[in-house]
């Protein structure tokens, strides 16, 4: 009489255990909760991202309106008596940040720093997600076909990627931002005409994607490779699903844990790229802002008095966000492949 | 492997090509030629001149023709003249700009390597201490600082704010340079005067030299310690949990023996490929670097050839560096082959 009870009850906590068991995406997140650098480096990117984002709001300055009166002024948290030396503002306060202020102090033509460096974020990120996502969804896909399709394809994709692997990537930067920016080649005129000023982004964005999907298509074929022989992609493929699904959503879904720190630990990489070209002089272009050509001329201020802040605070920005990155690509990778948590690095 | 050694070398004829043809091709495509400059600079140019020097810098020709003319040339060993230092362009590359870059990497990659290996083995070992948390986090410092930053600091805190305490950038002071043998024989006859001459203006010369180098090496040697640190840990790190080192634990062995023997032994491996690979990386990727501290290097000579459309100069030193690619990747597998014995190539 008891045995049948006791195996319903059984069967329910049985049910109850399957159904509490939470997915692993949960699991993984529960995960990078504890990983304390990846919570502080994603909750600054969220500020930083916050505060590019608003830029043209929150700041009491125009990134482009200059004062010839108040050049290499040090950082100042007071107004100065004398209304000349204080503008020209957009707007007489943003909270406690009130038109003649400047806290991270002011250019060689007396633009305020801080204003600047918050709408250099707003390129500087734009261009790392846009081209970090780009650089990855590319990089994935070319490494799922060549993994799946194999023969022939496989060895034109590895091949390529072998050959791009082989040129030296600065100085192909260095020759695709000069040949982009020629008017006479059809692709160039085509984008000046239909982006005007954000050419420069856009041709930084392609750059950036061109010479970095590499390392993503090597590691999705590697992973892709022993996922075909798996008994799933089989099944999927007995079942009838055609080539393009069993792609997108049988094989890339299983490497999704390792596109996705690919992806983040791209972005900073991706804003390295673009400082270190917009420093040279060849990337975003003046008037526009970013981190990196606010370095541009930095070093020529080195011997002026307060000069020096010119080249710090746009510098330091790029290495906290680049920082910030790591922190979440090391969190993130903890999370989504446990198995290597603590190794750090793997590339 | 002597079958798979020599179908690798025969691949590095195709791939170089094939890269050279892109390279010149994309070059060709950049706007402006090589006479802009000239025509710049010198407003008597007549349109006649202009056209004279077009046909005879072969600029009516498209690119493919003329990339012909110049590889049937390459390959005999003639590269060209450097339009912008009047002479040949490989005698520039590989005689004035080579040798700093060599310098300044070589000395760079030495350090790196001398801090990293050792540090990142000692992280592994003492995983989870306060000292590894360190190391970790600078290395987290070196991978995520842009290095013409870490650059414009160094020089900012020593040669700006501590007045000259190391030279600002540059590849000696004016006046102080290489002791010219020829010219101290013309001045004396006497060989044992000659050498002690030589000897005492080869010493500043020398420390002026080191001076230079410390904070470029310093930039670029932090940043390639930082990820090398990084991997000669996790690549130590997956070696020490596996059953071989536990079974030389078992056998009772000293644990220098088991770490240096057995576990370093196969830690290593993935590391030579590593360097391997990252020092053609390190000749042509020292643009900023060079470009901050204002070092006659390589990667500046490929960056302002380009920008100054000296296609000789920039096809020279971008098919040194592809080459240099190429065959450090080969030396990489071979040098895995040999360290791994599991490793083996048909």
């Amino acid at each position: 009489m008891s045995e049948p009870v006791l195996q319903e009850k059984e069967q329910v906590r049985a049910q109850v255990i399957v159904e509490r068991s939470p997915s692993t995406w949960v699991l993984a997140l529960r995960r990078f909760r504890r990983h304390k650098l990846a919570i502080v480096g994603s909750s600054v990117i969220f500020v930083l991202i916050l505060g590019a984002v608003l830029a043209p709001w929150i700041t009491p300055y125009d990134v482009t309106d200059y004062n010839l009166q108040k050049l290499f002024g040090p950082p100042r948290l007071t107004v100065p008596d004398d209304p000349a030396l204080a503008g020209p503002c957009i707007r007489p306060a943003v909270l406690f940040w009130k038109c003649g202020m400047h806290p991270f102090g002011t250019d060689d033509l007396g633009r305020d720093i801080l204003s600047r460096v918050l709408h250099g974020g707003r390129v500087s990120l734009l261009v790392g997600f846009v081209a970090a996502l780009a650089s990855t969804l590319l990089g994935s896909l070319l490494g799922a076909l060549a993994a799946y399709f194999g023969g022939k394809l496989d060895a034109i994709i590895s091949r390529f990627t072998d050959i791009m692997l082989s040129i030296p990537t600065f100085p192909l930067l260095l020759i695709l931002t000069g040949l982009l920016a020629n008017r006479e080649l059809p692709l160039s005129a085509y984008l000046s005409d239909v982006l005007g000023p954000a050419k420069s982004i856009v041709i930084i964005i392609l750059v950036i994607v061109a010479l970095s999907w590499m390392g993503t298509t090597r590691l999705v074929r590697g992973e892709i490779l022993s996922l075909r022989e798996r008994e799933f992609t089989d099944a999927a493929r007995a079942l009838g699903a055609s080539h393009t699904r069993i792609i997108l959503n049988h094989l890339l879904p299983n490497t999704l844990h390792l596109i996705i720190v690919q992806a983040t630990l791209m972005v900073g990489e991706a804003i390295l790229i673009e400082s270190g070209l917009s420093f040279l002089g060849l990337g975003i272009q003046p008037p526009a802002v970013s981190w990196g050509n606010m370095l541009s001329r930095a070093q020529e201020f080195f011997y002026y008095p307060n000069g020096f802040y010119i080249a710090l605070f746009p510098g330091m920005f790029i290495f906290l966000t680049v920082l910030c990155f790591n922190f979440i690509g090391d969190g993130l990778r903890d999370a989504l492949d446990p198995r290597l948590k603590g190794r750090g690095f793997t590339p | 492997m002597l079958s798979y050694l020599v179908r690798r070398l025969l691949q590095i004829v195709p791939t170089v090509f094939f890269i050279s043809v892109v390279v010149y091709a994309l070059l060709a495509l950049k706007p402006g030629d090589p006479i802009d400059e000239l025509r710049l600079g010198n407003p008597g140019l007549t349109s006649e001149d202009i056209q004279r020097l077009v046909k005879f810098y072969g600029l009516d020709q498209p690119w493919y023709t003329r990339y012909w003319v110049w590889l049937s040339r390459a390959v005999q060993g003639d590269f060209g003249p450097s339009r912008r230092f009047g002479m040949p362009a490989a005698e520039y590359v590989f005689r004035y700009r080579l040798p700093n870059t060599l310098l300044l990497s070589v000395t760079a990659l030495f350090i790196a390597l001398l801090v990293a290996i050792p540090t990142g083995i000692i992280s592994a070992l003492r995983q989870h201490t306060p000292l590894d948390y360190t190391v970790t986090f600078f290395n987290f410092i070196g991978v995520s600082i842009p290095i013409f930053w870490l650059g414009l600091i160094l020089i900012y805190v020593f040669a700006v704010h501590f007045r000259q305490l190391l030279p600002a950038g540059g590849l000696s002071t004016p006046g102080i340079s290489a002791p010219d043998w020829a010219a101290i024989t013309a001045q004396t006859s006497n060989f044992f005067e000659a050498i002690s001459l030589y000897i005492s203006q080869l010493g500043p010369f020398i420390t002026d030299r080191a001076r230079h180098l410390i904070l470029p090496v310093a930039a670029l040697s932090s940043i390639q310690m930082a990820s090398w640190t990084r991997f000669m840990r996790s690549s130590m790190l997956e070696v020490i949990h596996l059953d071989y080192v536990r079974t030389a634990r078992a056998k009772g062995l000293q644990e220098r023996v088991v770490i240096f023997r057995h576990a370093l032994r196969n830690a290593i491996a993935p590391i030579i490929t590593l360097i391997a690979l990252s020092i053609p990386a390190a000749m042509s990727g020292a643009v900023l670097t060079e470009t901050v501290f204002n070092w006659p290097g390589m990667g500046r000579a490929i960056f302002e050839s380009i920008l100054s459309n000296d296609y000789n100069v920039a096809m020279v030193s971008l098919m040194f560096i592809s080459l240099l690619i190429v065959i450090f990747n080969l030396l990489a597998d071979i040098a895995y082959a040999l360290v791994d014995p599991r490793i083996r190539y048909e």
